[in-house]
């Protein structure tokens, strides 16, 4: 039973998550003409995204229990998708 | 690395009267080299090679290394030993490499650096925008004038700033060694030299349709004075042949020269040629 | 690949027809007859992208000279192109990985062989396809490069360069479906003792293949799935700013790892044949093999070097012109390494090691040359002329002629009867004259644009060489059908090793072997290759489980071999490994220690239980497939492609659920060396190989999003092409509903590990409608941003309306498809699970549907922030 219980405390986590993403949006930190707060925003969003999908890999997908190189396969894909996008965009700034 | 000046790069030729070290030149003296060591090299090896493949070829009676164990059936893999040749081959042939790349950086350097060091320098260059389009290139000269002919005067370095009014094409001048991708929605830049007046011969290198092969533009390199009385000519008028203005496009394609003429939409691409 | 499975076992396989019934080549899900179903179907695209070849050269003889027209010519050549690359020589090497990898490794079969004949199929389809887009006013003519925006409908109208687009995506299911089943049965069923680092170099050169081909193709396919939706669907990416630059960067991002793909398996058959007919071991083997992986991770970051005039800035060319230079280092090192092997040799100079020595020497042309272009400054100038081009020919047609080295080397093995010695040398000297003759004088005419047939008349002569040569290496293919077929009735018979210093295990069987490859269980535990008898696979009840007892039990045979052999370091640990794979797996199952299929079905079976061999349904999928795509090429047309459509979509339905319903056994391989997968079953560790190339679909696409909105500014995004109505409270409540979705699946995993039907069914179905829910709100969001009648957006906020809209629709577009496909396994299911099944130890079926759904949920995750907050 105290599997169900962390898997719940968990859902519980990735709501407040997703709720205070919104949250920040809302105190008009995510301004266009504002580089300086839009800029923090944007990596405190993306960061808050990458806490609850490392803890859906982790527990429902329980990586955590897997093998570690189950784990080094799926780092393999990101590092992939994230050297296309962060070299592409960065050839033409 | 320091953004070294025309001469300084390779050996210091300087090119023509205009001073400035021809992309041509550090193209063909770098080719040179790279082609001398390249040939060496693979004579080299495949002569190596070709000499071990015969000299260890099977004689029935005859094993050159009878100490030696052979492969075997259903072993574990394991390795042929002397990996202490196998590195010192793999420096030698990294050294030449990284050598001979390192050693063009320099040049890369000039050639990327040129037009900026030109400007701060004051030397005058003419700068010529060159628009690709399906199939045929328009050439805009700072008064506003337009060819489709691209005309140049010798001793001169010439800027151009390239881009495309529908897909991607390639503008290049084989003999002159300029080259420069032209891409819808952007400018690209490069420059050339030239020193031997003549004409010759602008291609498209990026495949963009049916009349790909064809699309061609002459290149007229002139006498200084005869390129300045034909340009003088050329004044406040469009040079070339006007064929309605439907490809012109409303698109922002970066014609921005200085003199660029108020009506952008009067700009007709002089078309040449067409398919083949 | 479906999760679900019947219950019983009786059908199948037994009634396998002989290699001489035709129904045989229709149904064979078997590793050695897919391999020579892909080896001939590949051949027959050598020949189709040869003569094409022949076409160019023929037009080719002088300049501006015309047998083809000008649009005939382009096609010519972007046809040669991509038939030459995709369907020719990575299929044909696959058509040895398939034969050989299997016995190479010690394994009866791969690790899913439906999914292996599903894989055949679509590849086949794929390039029918291709062929008919010929005939739909003209095939693709952009080049295979197929730089934007040449390849939209604007400039490309024509059905048949849709066709080709969607032949593409094709083909690069049937490369997935390779992939993953390839890593997964190399992981995961190599014989005992059998280390990674073990492979032999042939089945190394594979792995590091399909590793590329994992992350690489999926680039691809989201650059294509982009152009297909261009086509279809009429979003704008490659029109737009910086749409031109993006195709680039898609394209070699996947287009140089290509470059690799294409030409590994070839230096795995060269270290091979040169090992066999050099009799001396591959020196500095290690070395080579630690080079070949650098080359695979250091293949994902060199792609701007097809892209130095494109106008990227001067920091980002230095760096890859440092990593160019970089890749070619290790190159240099086993190209060293093999010809240091022939020294002290006993070099046989048979057909295999002439290809072989052929394709070195090659590749040593095509390596120097290839440094020409690390030099920003040269290639500045080669850009896009015949240097290019001759230099990627030997580089590519050398990798083949490696391949076709493989192809006299294992022919003995395929057939059971030895190749004509003589012709295989007349073959070698026409093939290796006519290649030079043919690429070398290119370099001689490098000054001539690419892809043109007009060009200086001072290139003539060499042209005119170029196209003797041509036909002179066309001819000499004639020579090897010729010796192929002549052998195949009346070659030597040979028995199970022709060759004296041959290694691997693929000859220490029969020569064809046997259908399940190995009679007694090939083992390397004491150091050699040998054969034990067989400890049933099957199950048996007792105690610690087959696995774990087997494994102690030859432990104390394995420890003493480890001693003997140098450098066996981790003898003992992999052993713990197993051991611990064997009690991981009977955590699993419970009491009764049973082995799941890969179709994620667990069973008890009797002792005479039999793999199977035939299934029906992969050929009927990928024939439903083939109608649909080809259906959906012309379907704005109308007349007779929607209904072609309909009907390929009934049939795929129909196909997919027969493919499900099929009963079909494959044993899970027991006492094999599975580091670094010890303990996910080959379902599950498909699925994450799945996943993996998936991350780099998504990734391709967030890539593409992200870019075009730098390229378009970033903060000016917003304003310019964003209307006011496009608020964050929708993303908001489909995030909360696909949490809570993920959530259910939690929940009805737990209900299955507690037997309760009611509960799996319950959060089963309630995941269902949470999808559903999901699904809802998307439509209703994009029902109103359809409509939305602004000033700046008078006609709505659709699909084409600007580069954001575009990015947008199409983004969560392809996510949306994934939760459908979810949606649809779970209507698969929940009826399945109201059955009872699922329960105890049955529930791996939702655990792997599970790993699929939370991903989707985790791609929203980010999708959410990107689309609606930022």
């Amino acid at each position: 039973m105290t599997q169900l219980k962390l898997y719940s405390a968990i859902f519980v986590v990735l709501m407040a998550l997703s709720t205070t993403q919104a949250l920040v949006e809302r105190t008009g930190f995510v301004d266009f003409d504002a580089p300086d707060t839009y800029w923090m925003a944007f990596g405190i969003i993306l960061v808050l995204s990458f806490v609850k999908a490392v803890f859906v890999a982790t527990y429902y997908m329980h990586l955590r229990w897997e093998p570690r190189s189950v784990t080094y396969l799926m780092l393999g894909g990101l590092f992939v998708a994230l050297a296309l996008t962060t070299a592409a965009a960065y050839s033409i700034l | 690395m320091v953004d070294s000046g025309g001469p300084v790069v390779g050996d210091t030729v300087l090119a023509g009267t205009s001073g400035i070290r021809a992309p041509a030149e550090v193209f063909n003296s770098i080719f040179v080299v790279f082609l001398g060591l390249g040939t060496l090299v693979g004579v080299v090896v495949i002569s190596y090679t070709l000499y071990n493949a015969y000299k260890y070829r099977y004689r029935e009676d005859e094993d050159p290394a009878p100490e030696l164990e052979r492969p075997e059936l259903g072993e574990l893999p394991e390795s042929g030993g002397k990996g202490k040749k196998l590195f010192l081959s793999f420096g030698i042939s990294a050294l030449i490499v990284l050598s001979l790349v390192i050693w063009t950086y320099a040049s890369l350097l000039y050639v990327e650096g040129a037009p900026t060091e030109a400007q701060q320098n004051g030397v005058d260059v003419l700068d010529i925008e060159v628009d690709g389009f399906r199939f045929g290139w328009q050439f805009t000269y700072p008064n506003g004038a337009q060819t489709s002919e691209l005309r140049v005067p010798a001793n001169r370095m010439v800027n151009l700033s390239v881009t495309s009014q529908d897909v991607f094409h390639n503008f290049g001048i084989p003999e002159l060694r300029v080259k420069s991708d032209a891409i819808p929605g952007q400018t690209t830049n490069t420059w050339f030299v030239a020193e031997e007046t003549g004409t010759y011969t602008a291609n498209c290198y990026e495949i963009c349709g049916e009349g790909h092969s064809g699309m061609d533009a002459k290149v007229h390199v002139m006498e200084p004075e005869a390129f300045q009385e034909w340009y003088a000519n050329t004044e406040g008028e469009t040079n070339g042949t006007h064929e309605g203005n439907e490809s012109a496009g409303g698109e922002d394609h970066a014609l921005s020269g200085p003199d660029e003429p108020a009506a952008p939409g009067a700009l007709a691409p002089a078309r040449a040629g067409g398919a083949p | 690949m479906s999760h679900g499975e019947a219950d019983g076992h009786d059908a199948g396989g037994h009634d396998f027809p002989p290699m001489s019934s035709v129904k045989r080549w229709f149904i064979t899900t078997n590793h050695k007859d897919i391999g020579i179903l892909y080896t001939i179907t590949a051949l027959f695209f050598l020949v189709l992208g040869g003569v094409l070849a022949l076409l160019m050269r023929v037009q080719l003889w002088g300049p501006g000279e015309s047998i083809l027209s000008a649009g005939a010519y382009n096609q010519a050549v972007s046809a040669h192109g991509l038939l030459m690359v995709f369907w020719f020589i990575s299929p044909f090497a696959f058509g040895f990985a398939n034969y050989i990898i299997p016995l190479q490794i010690g394994a009866d079969d791969l690790a899913f062989p439906r999914l292996n004949a599903m894989s055949y199929w679509a590849y086949l389809f794929s390039g029918l396809l291709f062929i008919i887009s010929f005939f739909q006013g003209g095939t693709f003519d952009g080049g295979w490069t197929m730089y934007a925006p040449l390849n939209v409908p604007t400039y490309m109208p024509n059905v048949g360069g849709t066709t080709v687009v969607l032949a593409l995506i094709m083909f690069i299911a049937a490369v997935t479906m390779g992939s993953v089943n390839f890593l997964t049965t190399m992981y995961r069923m190599r014989a005992e003792g059998l280390r990674m680092r073990d492979l032999p170099m042939f089945s190394m050169s594979i792995l590091l293949t399909v590793w590329m081909m994992l992350f690489a193709f999926a680039a691809l396919l989201a650059a294509l799935l982009i152009l297909g939706a261009e086509h279809l669907l009429g979003v704008s990416y490659f029109t737009a700013d910086g749409g031109t630059l993006l195709w680039t960067h898609l394209f070699w991002f996947f287009g140089h790892p290509e470059v690799y793909i294409v030409f590994f398996p070839a230096l795995g058959i060269m270290a091979e044949c040169f090992q066999t007919f050099t009799g001396h071991r591959i020196v500095g083997r290690k070395w080579f093999v630690l080079a070949m992986v650098l080359v695979a991770l250091q293949s994902f970051v060199v792609w701007m070097h097809h892209m130095f005039l494109t106008g990227i800035n001067l920091e980002i060319k230095t760096l890859f012109m440092v990593t160019t230079i970089g890749i070619s280092l290790p190159f240099d090192l086993m190209v060293f390494s093999l010809i240091y092997t022939m020294i002290k040799g006993r070099i046989r100079f048979t057909t295999p090691f002439l290809f072989s020595l052929g394709a070195l020497i090659l590749f040593i042309i095509g390596g120097i040359t290839g440094v020409f272009l690390g030099a920003v400054v040269l290639d500045y100038e080669f850009r896009g002329t015949y240097w290019v081009v001759a230099h990627f020919h030997y580089v590519m047609v050398g990798g083949a002629t490696g391949l076709f080295a493989g192809i006299y080397y294992w022919f003995p093995k395929m057939t059971g009867r030895m190749y004509d010695e003589y012709l295989g040398k007349l073959h070698f000297g026409l093939y290796f004259v006519g290649f030079n003759l043919l690429y070398f004088p290119m370099f001689g005419a490098w000054e001539t644009p690419r892809r043109v047939f007009d060009y200086a008349l001072p290139l003539g002569t060499w042209h005119k060489v170029a196209t003797v040569g041509g036909f002179l290496l066309g001819a000499s293919f004639l020579v090897m059908f010729y010796n192929l077929f002549k052998s195949m009735a009346v070659g030597e018979e040979v028995g199970d090793n022709p060759w004296e210093y041959s290694t691997t295990a693929e000859w220490a069987v029969s020569s064809p072997p046997p259908l399940e490859n190995f009679e007694g269980k090939p083992s390397y535990a004491d150091g050699t290759l040998s054969f034990r008898d067989e400890p049933q696979l099957t199950a048996d009840g007792s105690g610690d489980g087959g696995p774990g007892g087997s494994a102690s039990t030859d432990g104390g045979i394995a420890s003493g071999a480890s001693e003997t052999s140098s450098g066996h370091r981790s003898d003992g640990g992999l052993r713990t490994e197993s051991a611990t794979a064997g009690s991981g797996s009977a955590l699993v199952t419970g009491p009764e220690a049973v082995t799941p299929t890969p179709t994620g079905t667990v069973a008890v079976h009797e002792e005479d239980e039999h793999a199977d061999h035939a299934s029906f349904w992969p050929f009927v999928v990928c024939f439903a497939g083939f109608l649909t795509f080809l259906g959906v090429s012309g379907i704005q047309n109308g007349g007779a492609y929607p209904w072609l459509a309909g009907t390929g979509g009934v049939l795929s339905a129909v196909g997919f659920v027969g493919l499900a319903r099929e009963p079909f056994y494959v044993p899970e391989p027991t006492m094999a060396e599975q580091w670094p997968f010890a303990g996910v079953e080959n379902m599950k560790l498909g699925m994450w190989m799945f996943l993996g190339s998936d991350v780099v679909l998504f990734g391709g696409f967030i890539g593409s999003y992200l870019f075009l909105r730098v390229a378009n500014g970033w903060m000016h995004w917003h304003h310019a092409f964003i209307p006011e109505d496009h608020v964050v409270l929708p993303g908001l409540i489909n995030t909360y509903l696909l949490l809570a979705s993920s959530f259910a699946v939690v929940i009805a995993l737990v209900a299955a590990h507690k037997n309760s039907s009611r509960g799996v069914v319950a959060s089963l179905s309630l995941t269902w409608l949470l999808g559903v829910g999901f699904l809802v709100n998307k439509g209703l969001e994009w029902q109103h941003l359809f409509h939305v009648s602004t000033e700046a957006f008078p006609n709505g906020w659709n699909v084409g309306t600007n580069v954001a809209s575009s990015t947008f629709y199409l983004t969560t577009g392809l996510h949306g498809a994934h939760v459908i496909v979810g949606l649809i396994m779970l209507m698969y299911m929940i009826p399945r699970a109201m059955k009872g099944a699922y329960l105890g130890d049955d529930e791996t079926s939702i655990e792997y549907f599970g790993l699929y759904w939370h991903f989707v949920d985790i791609v929203w995750l980010f999708l959410f922030p990107l689309f609606y907050i930022l």
